[in-house]
């Protein structure tokens, strides 16, 4: 839809968006990622659910409008997987991704740049080995099938209503099962 | 005033999580996220270094919309934190006594933790706000990608924390 000068403005202010997302929804602290992965904290978890929950509806809404198309890049079993797998052990270290690490570095938190660094050497890491992953894990299973969408929101069959429905479940038991504390 | 200091609800932050999603794929036709910006990042830093090698003069970084996207977060963050109070300059991750031991734990676990999250997500093919805007699509690899991700992590921390290693902020 936007191009040149208006699409830079207008990733800069939904990135301006996105990083007083992070601190307000507390993403960007190490602790409450600790805390959200240890099961201790259940806002974290309430914030993706109903995030989900809500986008699933919403994307939905969006396409039966034809407002926006989908957008999704190829994915592979094998690769997703693994990728999943391995992204989660350096989670269970760092407790960073990609924009929490941004977003905790504009806070103050210098040590989040050596997860940067880390970041942009497994960058490097992969230019060098491309050429074997494209033998190996992308070979091992075709592209998944782009997502289709149901023609009603409200059919057994569209997969939509259950994400929503699942997501409104695990909200109402979180609600109860947490003792919400303030982390930072 | 207080919507800019105070915390905000999870319906709230949800919410604007799913609308901003919605409003990338409206306004740029893709899935937003930083794995577009940092490979860009990256090959600015190898470029540097041949036209340092070479004794080149030095191109200023590319300002485009994924690096405008990155520089944005760290402007909103910043901002967001002054507001409320919670901006602090921190050089370890941990409280623990020792400066030695608790500088090599957040240079290990930053190095190590930020290679293995990266890696994983070039291996999957998209950055992890890619893989939510994928989950809320419904791709099937997002949804394999998150699960498994989510379940290692949680699995990990906790493993983790039994042994006494995750620590603090």
């Amino acid at each position: 839809m936007l191009d040149g000068n208006y699409r830079l403005a207008a990733a800069i202010f939904i990135g301006i968006f996105c990083g007083f997302l992070l601190v307000k929804s507390d993403l960007a602290w190490r602790k409450t990622c600790l805390n959200m992965f240890l099961l201790k904290d259940g806002r974290l978890l309430k914030t993706l659910l109903f995030s989900l929950g809500f986008g699933v509806a919403l994307i939905y809404l969006l396409q039966h409008l034809e407002l926006i198309t989908v957008h999704v890049r190829p994915g592979y079993f094998w690769a997703s997987l693994i990728g999943g797998t391995i992204s989660g052990l350096g989670l269970a270290f760092c407790f960073r991704v990609p924009i929490t690490s941004i977003a905790a570095l504009g806070a103050g938190r210098l040590y989040a740049f050596w997860s940067i660094i880390g970041m942009f050497l497994a960058i490097y890491f992969v230019d060098v080995i491309s050429s074997m992953l494209s033998s190996s894990i992308y070979s091992w299973s075709k592209p998944i099938n782009a997502p289709q969408q149901a023609d009603a929101f409200l059919s057994a069959s569209n997969p939509a209503l259950w994400v929503v429905l699942l997501s409104l479940i695990a909200l109402v038991f979180l609600h109860f099962a947490f003792n919400d504390e303030a982390e930072e | 005033m207080k919507a800019l200091t105070g915390k905000w609800s999870f319906y709230l932050n949800g919410g604007l999580l799913s609308v901003m999603i919605a409003l990338c794929l409206y306004l740029f036709q893709d899935t937003v996220g930083m794995n577009d910006g940092m490979i860009k990042i990256s090959e600015y830093a190898e470029q540097t270094a041949e036209q340092v090698s070479d004794n080149e003069d030095i191109e200023l970084p590319p300002l485009q919309w994924q690096t405008g996207f990155l520089g944005g977060i760290f402007i909103g963050a910043l901002a967001a934190s002054i507001m409320s109070g919670n901006w602090k300059i921190r050089f370890f991750q941990d409280k623990e006594s020792g400066i030695i031991s608790k500088s090599l734990k957040t240079v290990l676990y930053g190095l190590g933790g930020g290679f293995l999250v990266m890696l994983g997500l070039q291996l999957s093919g998209d950055s992890f706000l890619g893989q939510w805007s994928g989950a809320l699509q419904l791709s099937g690899g997002s949804w394999i990608f998150l699960v498994s991700c989510f379940a290692v992590a949680s699995g990990i921390a906790i493993m983790m924390e039994n042994r006494g290693e995750s620590g603090g902020e």
